[in-house]
């Protein structure tokens, strides 16, 4: 495997005097596009900086449904999404095995779904390139019995259930081993420019509140659905259309496999297993502003509703979260309906050295990092191949906590209860990463994702890092009510039955046991 | 032959066995129906009888009107608040307090909790940000990080005792063996410590934790006192056993691990409660009955999609009808419509629309107590838990007379 060439150069003194850091291209948004892009020019040998404002995966990436696609979603309404989609899902379920559960999917006909779809969907499949079995209703019911009895059949297909912030992560440990770095909680406030043209930002540190000046060859805008607002700090302009799509998790898995409903693209009709949950959604819904992501009661119903359909005993599960995320679509003069808009993806060349790559899926990540790093190859006058389809992930096996049967095996002193995790692992965490928001942990380690949604692990894993004696009362103060309120916007709209309860509970906890808000 | 009891009290927590106290005590026949350990396990054992303020007493009447305090007298919740400190002494865990003052104990989070009566192993809790404290703790011990503490007592220190594997109940079973006290001892007398004052997690003993504390005390000559703890929290029990070990010497019937299946009406009486058992199920006869449930943690109201049950009696319940509105916009402050959830219930502690005359309500069931947002839960349930046992013997001696006139006319 090839490494780096070019190394980071080190700070270097701007114009007036402040420090300013060079590297060859600076990729704006750490979502698996950015981190795509970041891998791929790090396996050709380029420099990079990659700025997240928030945590790796926080928009679009994280809040989706887990789902590599084999394609056949898109197949009928989108034959040319769906190839990208077939091909991308063999290349990762073979680079990227640890970060993927190969569970197959199922498309389930429900009596009064029409037929003519299914006719179409199979001769699409077979002209696309992606598998498919038609399965008798019983076969489908042996696979998975919690399927709703009354299925007409179902078409078995390979999609499989991956997990995004890993992704992300693992993406990043190939950029970082050849001298890549990725600054998350840092906001871009200024895409620097001299004589028209882009040649660098300033990001600020959302934790110190200092600014850093970097400059390089190329500035690329992988920033998702925050697309048009960080190329307008630039002067320029990207069509997008905003799609909210919201989201709901179960304690438990209620399938291990992957359940679509056989049916033209609608509201509620994927159920995706992840880890120890189940994922259903999503709804569509045009919004004009990428951080507008509250989840309506209506779409909480209907996504229970028609999730119930799939699978009947979805009516009565432990719903423990929702969430919402706006998909980036690339904007079309005369659509109507945001589903119908092509899943595909685009790049915009401003022609001033800002690069914007919009739409797209995760499915098809590392096949956009792979265009867009092509592109930046040619601006800064480089030649090198793209190897990112060649090379398994790096850093698969180190990674944190997985799979479960590895946690089950080492018991003792465990933090969070849901997740099994345990207090070396937090505490490795932190001297990796420095602490600043609890979630960091929780991406990194999956504390704090089960049905208590981190109640109980939170307060442990502050405790570990208190105890580690690397945090203010000032900021201990400010990570824990950021990260209640946070967890809180996630829960409230599954409020009722068992997890209202539990709620109720570990209010009670930080209120009356802990005195949280008192002095 | 069936049971016959006095009064039947569904629900073991601090309202029921209040109740069931203040009755025994009247000499009344009682049975308590307990489905398991109650939210009291849970607690620090502190009473917060009303966490604004100054002056819990006299902040009651800044509540709205709508809250059960305001249907009891300053006197009546004083009365009821005094036989607990009594239940408490007599028991050997005594309480210090006053109703009348609010006070702060330290918590895990190095935060002062306001709270009003608090066991005598937390009487020394009381901090301010330059008193010098060494925190003990222990190996492993999952819930509590001295570190907290630290970062807000700065001139304070800790030190880890190796118990090896532990939590929080086997140090207090084992703190009370002798061997174990001693070993603790001598490790914590090699400490050198200098501060002022020693405090550690909840754990010393259950029975003996007085005694413990002192010996510890007079050994390292400085004043010790208790964190309370998370769950599972040994001050939270120590306060819930010696309830029920006042209401067993008053001779109640506890039924424990079990809970109601169906209930017998008959006219605008409650005649009898079925409870599930090994075997077969038990039938409990009463004269009159009280609901002490708890609201949703303790499982006396149910939540769906559709709204919210009481679970036993099935009661009217009054909730906030649109349930996206059950809970405000932010986890805190706690600004959360659905704590009014709960039974609606008249000056007699009888629930209000529905035509019963023998049964009474206590504790946080009923509706408007709000007890996270204003820290009142022990104490609402101490005081209503006595308000509901004597309206229960109201009632009883009302009867008892109206039948011994039916009988002479």
């Amino acid at each position: 495997m090839p490494v780096g060439r070019k190394r980071w150069k080190g700070p270097l003194t701007g114009s007036k005097g402040e420090m300013v850091t060079r590297t060859d291209v600076i990729i704006i948004g750490g979502g698996a596009t950015g981190c795509g892009i970041a891998r791929d020019l790090a396996l050709r040998g380029i420099g990079h900086y990659l700025i997240e404002e928030g945590d790796f995966a926080r928009g679009a990436t994280g809040a989706c449904h887990g789902l590599l696609h084999s394609g056949a979603r898109y197949v009928v309404s989108d034959p040319e999404a769906a190839k990208e989609c077939i091909e991308e899902n063999r290349i990762l379920r073979r680079i990227g095995k640890k970060c993927i559960e190969q569970t197959g999917g199922l498309f389930v006909r429900l009596p009064g779904d029409s037929k003519k779809f299914r006719d179409r969907f199979l001769e699409n499949c077979e002209r696309v390139g992606i598998p498919t079995q038609i399965l008798s209703p019983s076969r489908a019911l042996e696979l998975v019995p919690q399927l709703n009895p009354e299925l007409e059949e179902a078409i078995a297909v390979p999609d499989c259930s991956i997990d995004p912030f890993r992704l992300c992560l693992l993406n990043i440990v190939s950029s970082r081993r050849r001298g890549g770095v990725a600054l998350i909680h840092h906001k871009v406030v200024e895409i620097v420019k001299e004589k028209g043209r882009c040649v660098g930002v300033k990001a600020l540190d959302l934790f110190t509140k200092q600014v850093k000046e970097i400059r390089a060859k190329v500035v690329v805008n992988a920033t998702g659905a925050w697309g048009g607002k960080t190329a307008r700090l630039a002067g320029c302009d990207v069509p997008l259309t905003l799609s909210k799509g919201s989201l709901i998790i179960t304690d438990h898995r209620l399938t291990n496999m992957v359940v679509n409903r056989l049916r033209p693209a609608s509201n509620g009709d994927i159920i995706v297993p992840n880890e120890a949950v189940c994922v259903a959604g999503t709804t569509s819904v045009d919004v004009p502003d990428p951080d507008e992501t509250r989840l309506e009661s209506w779409e909480m119903e209907l996504l229970i509703q028609e999730a119930s359909r799939l699978i009947p005993s979805f009516a009565s599960a432990r719903i423990i979260r929702g969430y919402t995320g706006v998909r980036p679509l690339i904007k079309e003069e005369c659509a109507t309906d945001s589903r119908k808009i092509s899943r595909s993806f685009k790049i915009i060349d401003h022609e001033n050295g800002l690069i914007s790559i919009i739409g797209g899926k995760l499915t098809t990540y590392r096949y956009m990092a792979e265009k867009m790093t092509d592109l930046v190859m040619d601006k800064i006058g480089a030649k090198a191949p793209c190897l990112t389809a060649e090379y398994p992930l790096e850093g698969q096996d180190e990674l944190s906590g997985y799979p479960l049967s590895k946690r089950l095996a080492d018991l003792s002193d465990i933090v969070c209860e849901c997740e099994l995790v345990k207090r070396e692992e937090v505490e490795q965490t932190v001297n990796r990463i420095g602490v600043r928001y609890i979630s960091d942990i929780q991406h990194r380690t999956r504390l704090g994702m089960g049905p208590c949604q981190g109640g109980f692990c939170t307060y442990r894993a502050l405790g570990i890092i208190h105890n580690m004696g690397r945090i203010s009362i000032e900021e201990s103060r400010y990570i824990l009510e950021d990260f209640l309120q946070r967890r809180f916007r996630g829960i409230r709209p599954a409020l009722w039955g068992a997890q209202l309860r539990e709620e109720q509970m570990v209010e009670g906890m930080y209120l009356r046991i802990l005195g949280m808000g008192e002095g | 032959m069936e049971p016959v009891y006095d009064v039947v009290i569904i629900g073991g927590g601090m309202a029921g066995l209040m109740a069931a106290i203040r009755l025994g005590r009247a000499g009344k026949h009682v049975a308590i129906v307990s489905r398991g350990d109650p939210i009291v396990c849970l607690s620090t054992g502190c009473i917060d009888v009303l966490a604004c303020g100054g002056n819990p007493l006299e902040a009651v009447g800044e509540l709205p009107k709508t809250h059960p305090y305001r249907l009891l007298s300053t006197e009546f919740m004083m009365e009821a608040l005094n036989d607990f400190l009594s239940v408490m002494a007599e028991e050997g865990l005594p309480y210090v307090g006053s109703p009348f003052e609010n006070r702060k104990v330290l918590t895990p989070l190095g935060a002062g909790k306001t709270t009003c009566l608090i066991p005598q192993t937390m009487a020394h809790s009381t901090v301010s940000s330059d008193t010098r404290l060494h925190v003990v703790t222990f190996a492993g011990l999952k819930d509590f990080y001295p570190g907290y503490i630290l970062s807000r007592l700065p001139t304070s220190e800790y030190s880890v005792f190796d118990a090896g594997p532990c939590s929080t109940l086997s140090l207090a079973t084992r703190f009370e063996t002798r061997d174990f006290l001693e070993s603790f001892l001598s490790w914590l007398k090699g400490a050198d410590i200098t501060a002022d004052k020693i405090a550690l997690p909840a754990v010393l003993g259950w029975r003996k934790a007085l005694e413990i504390k002192a010996v510890i005390e007079g050994e390292l000559k400085r004043p010790l006192f208790e964190i309370p703890t998370l769950p599972p929290s040994v001050a939270g029990m120590r306060l819930h056993r010696a309830l029920v070990r006042k209401a067993l010497k008053l001779g109640v019937q506890l039924y424990k691990g079990r809970s109601v299946s169906t209930v017998e009406k008959a006219g605008r009486l409650v005649e009898a409660v079925t409870i599930e058992a090994p075997g077969r199920p038990i039938r409990v006869n009463g004269q009159a009955f009280i609901l002490s449930t708890g609201s949703f943690v303790g499982g006396g109201l149910a939540s769906s999609r559709a709204g919210v049950e009481e679970v036993v009696f099935h009661l009217p319940v009054y909730y906030p009808p649109d349930r996206t509105s059950w809970f405000g916009e932010r986890f805190f402050p706690p600004e959360h419509p659905i704590e009014d959830a709960g039974i609606i219930v008249d000056k007699e502690f009888r629930p209000q629309g529905v035509e019963i005359d023998n049964l009474f309500v206590a504790g946080s069931i009923l509706a408007y107590a709000r007890v996270l947002r204003y820290g009142c839960g022990h104490g609402l349930a101490i005081v209503s838990g006595e308000a509901a046992a004597s309206s229960c013997l109201k009632y009883l001696q009302a009867s008892a007379e109206g039948y011994a006139c039916s009988r002479t006319v």
